[in-house]
């Protein structure tokens, strides 16, 4: 009697924990019919100034990448201990968002000076919970302008930011900020020599506003690093000239702008012709008075 | 010729038959149905035409251009052959200035339209350009419209004077009306001198007003890169053309109304005979400038020009192009320089193909030059690529015309349609009657 | 057996009863937490009554909706006909990449909403002469320095900005057509009837959104259309959307000004690129100055009747299934 009780008592646990599990999967699968949420966050650093994560929230719907808009985020300094909370954040209708971090001085790296910054999702009834770490780091560059024999050269140095050691081998983007995308300078790839120095020469004659150019040197996406860069204000453009025809007068001006042969022809012509057709009217006046 | 009381009576206005009434019914008729046609185009929209993206413009604006031709008659009849002293035009100037009027006023109407957003008319005036022809066109009809009107005014005011007293009697009330437009005119030296330097002056200002409105109508087109438009020619071609046009309608309208007010005193085979010449001078006038639109250019054949004369020579438009040509412009002239050919009749005959030849030579000049743009036509429909009016286009199109001869009718219904007292003061006819205004 | 029968009637009573326990127990917790993560979402109790395409009427917590502000709203002074400071936006097409995909086409189409039989931006199949080659060009506004069409408007409704766009004013069009007589390029195309975007196009978000700088905006019946350069990508920071759709890199855009164009991928100086692969422009003899430069189509990779499987010569706007 006893063993078939116990056993019995083994049979209902285990009915009753598949009857459990089963509840649970309508949980989890109330879980499952959720989207994922992809998360990419990159960390950049511009030189005397932010630092901050470019977040991007998307998911894979369909079969098709969209971006997801209006996901709170939740965004923390991982310690060996602890995680801390530095902020929340909301993407922005296309999905984006940049969320600026504080100064490095408040938060905390590992023992090896790794800062890691997790942004977290908690999930909403379309999205599973989803988070995201990244991990760098600190450095500098220090850039300048050089003029040698009347050619200019941006110089810039690479170093770690903990030991001021040079980091040698590493490309850097030179590019002058356009519109659009930024215009590439100096060779495909302009690695640091072993000082963490490269020198590239900027081409003659690009256009600035005022002649002034912003020249970024940019460590980019790098594993250990993130994305670093430096802007140099270099006054070495060619002058933009406004050659638009927006203020003259010509043929095609709106009607502020009439070429003036037109202006003073045309209304000398129009009020010489209803001129002489009042007088005209007039007389039709004078007529009927006499 | 007769007494005075008789030419009166001749010319005076007369009442409407049956067949005056049948025919104002036919014409309201077709007019009615172009508005309904035109209030549908209002409420869907132009693509109930034929018109598309390459068939831009089409019949309402070659109807446009014809109506700005033929108002050229006034500038012609009146202004041109009062500058040469050809002093046989007085039976034939109220009817041109008639015609004038009519035709520039159906002209402002039928620009109005081809436009898209009439609700928006106000914007040409409010937001006008003056570097768009398109403005300078908007100046100049109104301009000519009120000149016109002046020039038909000025020599009515004694004639409404004597039909004031012609229907005292007879009919009260036109009499009133008669009187109010008589601006109280009595024939006193003042008055007379006042009018003459007023019509003087008119005279001298609707040919240059008149060749501003043709050449304006001609650089529409010439201001632009078309091929088959942008041509140094365009300007003289079009006044020409004008010329033609308006020549050929004053002779139909002359002729019908002689015909059926039995002026036939005093609108003889010796006017007809005089028209006959200058519609074939005009006619040669316009011949040369044809030549030299279609047939200089053949010489260099650049592609674009070589594409054009092509499709009016041997193509899509070639039918249309050589009876336009040679029916509508060479066979007039080669009737004409006969004596036969310019008596009453046949000149009648000639003027109505000149006529019917100049509304379709405009069709000519504004649609095919569209259906070879510099790129060619792909990506849409293939019925793009031809244009032919679509039953609305039509039944507004000949409903403007209907309005036009509706607006004609009711003016030679209510005016003398010759000038009574010219005609009697050039007749030196009984001065003492015409002091004393006899009442008839 | 009397005893097994109890047994078996005790076991399957427990049974029961440890299996409805156990799903009830499931079931409680997961719709407490879906209530849970529900009430993160919900951060007001305000609803908003929106109506939707097809007419219906919605209750919408206001918290869903966010108003979409153009950032030039606020900006008072920002004169839309005088346009971007310091820019003059010019493209370069790249004759010798273009496959007809006519990516480019779809992507304009879609984003500005046509509704026509003609779309705004058509790649033509081009042959100068009969013994020279085909090739592929795709053809929109050129956005001229000194533009004809400009010149004709009698309303001022088409007008010529500082930084090189010719843009429309739809409010002010009065349907004449001359713009479209004027231009030798053939690129404006007319609503000769209703463009009924009701479909493509949400009608609740234009009216204050409506702008010459979002051509098709929606467009307006007896009003004339066409490419805007879309500057409603620009002031995003985004390129046109014929560039980023091209999976051929046929188009560059930039800013003259910068010297420097972009077709998304490779950024070049435009004088550069002018000079090696020696650009022109169409129709140069007109003297038109437009801003469209193209690039010969040399060295080509791939054939050009390749390009034909998508050619349809009487079609550029797809229609949407009934």
């Amino acid at each position: 009697m006893k063993r078939s009780r116990i056993s019995h008592t083994i049979v209902l646990f285990l009915l009753g924990m598949t009857v459990f599990c089963l509840g649970l999967q309508n949980l989890s699968a109330q879980d499952n019919s959720k989207n994922k949420v992809r998360l990419k966050v990159d960390y950049v650093k511009i030189i005397n100034g932010d630092s901050y994560l470019d977040i991007s929230t998307g998911a894979r719907i369909d079969k098709k990448n969209v971006s997801v808009p209006y996901l709170d985020l939740l965004i923390y300094n991982e310690t060996e201990q602890d995680e801390i909370e530095l902020g929340t954040i909301t993407t922005n209708p296309k999905g984006k968002i940049k969320f600026v971090l504080p100064e490095l001085r408040s938060m905390l790296p590992d023992s090896s000076q790794i800062y890691t910054i997790k942004v977290a999702f908690k999930g909403n009834e379309n999205f599973k919970r989803a988070s995201k770490s990244v991990s760098f780091k600190d450095a500098n560059i220090a850039a300048r302008l050089i003029t040698k024999d009347s050619l200019n050269y941006i110089s810039a140095t690479l170093t770690d930011a903990y030991s001021n050691s040079p980091i040698s081998d590493e490309h850097l983007n030179i590019q002058v900020q356009r519109l659009f995308n930024p215009l590439k300078m100096g060779e495909e790839f302009n690695n640091t020599d072993d000082k963490g120095m490269v020198l590239v020469p900027i081409e003659e004659g690009i256009p600035g506003i005022d002649g002034n150019l912003l020249i970024e040197v940019v460590l980019n996406d790098n594993d250990t690093y993130g994305t670093i860069k430096a802007i140099v204000e270099a006054p070495i453009g060619k002058v933009i000239i406004d050659e638009s025809t927006f203020d003259k007068r010509t043929l095609w001006s709106p009607r502020d702008k009439t070429p003036l042969f037109i202006l003073v022809f045309g209304n000398f012509l129009i009020f010489g012709m209803w001129g002489i057709i009042i007088y005209l009217i007039v007389n039709l006046f004078r007529i009927k008075k006499v | 010729m007769n007494t005075y009381k008789a030419l009166v009576k001749d010319l005076a206005p007369k009442k409407f038959h049956k067949k005056d009434q049948l025919w104002m019914l036919f014409l309201s008729v077709i007019i009615i149905a172009g508005l309904v046609a035109y209030i549908d185009q209002i409420l869907q929209g132009q693509k109930v035409t034929n018109m598309n993206d390459y068939a831009l413009w089409g019949i309402y604006i070659s109807n446009f251009v014809f109506f700005i031709a033929t108002s050229f008659v006034g500038s012609v009849a009146v202004a041109i052959l009062r500058l040469t002293h050809n002093n046989w035009r007085t039976p034939l100037v109220r009817i041109a200035e008639i015609i004038t009027v009519v035709s520039i006023v159906m002209a402002g109407i039928t620009i109005m339209i081809d436009m898209a957003r009439p609700d928006r008319l106000m914007n040409l005036f409010l937001h006008a350009r003056l570097q768009s022809p398109i403005t300078w066109d908007v100046v100049i009809i109104p301009t000519y419209i009120v000149i016109s009107l002046l020039l038909l005014y000025f020599p009515l005011i004694p004639d409404f004077a004597i039909l004031k007293n012609y229907f005292r009697k007879k009919k009260p009330k036109l009499s009133k009306w008669y009187g109010k437009l008589a601006l109280n005119w009595t024939g006193s030296p003042a008055q007379k001198a006042i009018q003459s330097k007023s019509i003087k002056i008119i005279a001298l200002m609707i040919l240059p007003v008149g060749l501003l409105l043709q050449t304006i109508d001609a650089w529409l087109f010439s201001t632009t890169y078309r091929i088959g438009w942008d041509s140094t020619n365009f300007a003289p071609y079009f006044i020409s053309g004008a010329m033609v046009a308006g020549i050929g309608g004053l002779i139909c309208v002359i002729y019908v109304v002689r015909h059926y007010k039995k002026l036939e005193k005093y609108i003889t085979d010796f006017h007809f005979d005089k028209m006959g010449k200058l519609l074939t001078l005009v006619c040669l006038i316009y011949l040369y400038f044809n030549i030299n639109e279609y047939v200089i250019p053949l010489f260099t054949a650049k592609k674009g020009e070589a594409t054009h004369l092509d499709t009016l020579f041997t193509g899509s438009y070639s039918v249309l192009f050589w009876v336009v040509t040679i029916i509508g412009l060479v066979l007039p002239i080669i009737v004409l320089l006969f004596k036969n050919g310019r008596k009453p009749k046949s000149m009648f005959f000639i003027a109505l193909i000149v006529v019917i030849g100049s509304w379709w030579k405009r069709y000519v000049i504004v649609t095919p030059t569209l259906l070879h743009p510099f790129l060619p036509i792909q990506g849409v429909p293939e019925s793009w690529r031809h244009y032919f009016p679509s039953f609305h286009e039509w039944i507004i199109t000949i409903s403007t015309l209907a309005m036009a001869l509706l607006l004609i009718t009711i003016m030679v219904r209510y005016l003398p349609v010759i000038p009574i007292q010219r005609t009697a003061d050039e007749l030196g006819l009984n001065k003492k009657e015409q002091e004393e205004n006899i009442e008839l | 057996m009397e005893g097994n029968k109890t047994d078996r009637r005790k076991f399957l009573d427990k049974g029961l009863k440890i299996g409805l326990a156990a799903l009830a127990g499931s079931f409680g917790l997961s719709k407490f937490s879906s209530k849970l993560s529900a009430k993160n979402s919900r951060s007001s109790a305000d609803k908003i009554e929106l109506m939707t395409t097809d007419g219906k009427l919605i209750q919408v917590d206001s918290s869903e909706v966010i108003e979409v502000e153009k950032h030039n709203d606020h900006d008072s002074t920002y004169n839309v006909r005088e346009g971007m400071a310091n820019r003059k936006f010019v493209m370069v097409v790249d004759l010798a990449k273009c496959k007809n995909a006519l990516k480019c086409q779809s992507a304009c189409n879609k984003h500005h909403y046509v509704t026509g039989d003609n779309a705004w931006l058509k790649v033509y199949d081009m042959q100068e002469s009969k013994d020279t080659a085909h090739y592929w060009m795709p053809m929109m506004c050129q956005h001229c320095d000194k533009p004809a069409c400009v010149t004709v408007c009698p309303v001022d409704a088409t007008f010529k900005r500082r930084d090189g766009l010719v843009l429309i004013d739809n409010d002010r069009c009065i349907g004449c057509r001359f713009c479209m007589a004027a231009c030798p390029y053939s690129t404006r195309v007319f609503n000769w009837g209703e463009p009924n975007q009701e479909v493509t196009l949400n009608m609740d978000l234009i009216d204050h959104m409506s702008s010459p700088e979002h051509a098709g905006k929606p467009s307006q019946i007896g009003t004339v259309d066409k490419c805007d350069f879309c500057p409603h990508q620009v002031q995003e920071g985004d390129l046109p959307h014929c560039v980023t759709a091209c999976p051929n890199g046929v188009f560059y855009f930039g800013d003259k000004y910068e010297d420097t164009v972009t077709n998304g991928e490779e950024t070049l100086r435009l004088s550069q690129l002018l000079e090696d692969k020696a650009g022109y422009r169409f129709l140069e003899g007109l003297g038109t100055e437009p801003s469209v430069y193209y690039l010969p189509p040399v060295d080509r990779l791939v054939d050009f009747e390749d390009g034909l499987e998508f050619y349809k010569e009487y079609e550029s706007v797809e229609k949407p299934e009934q």
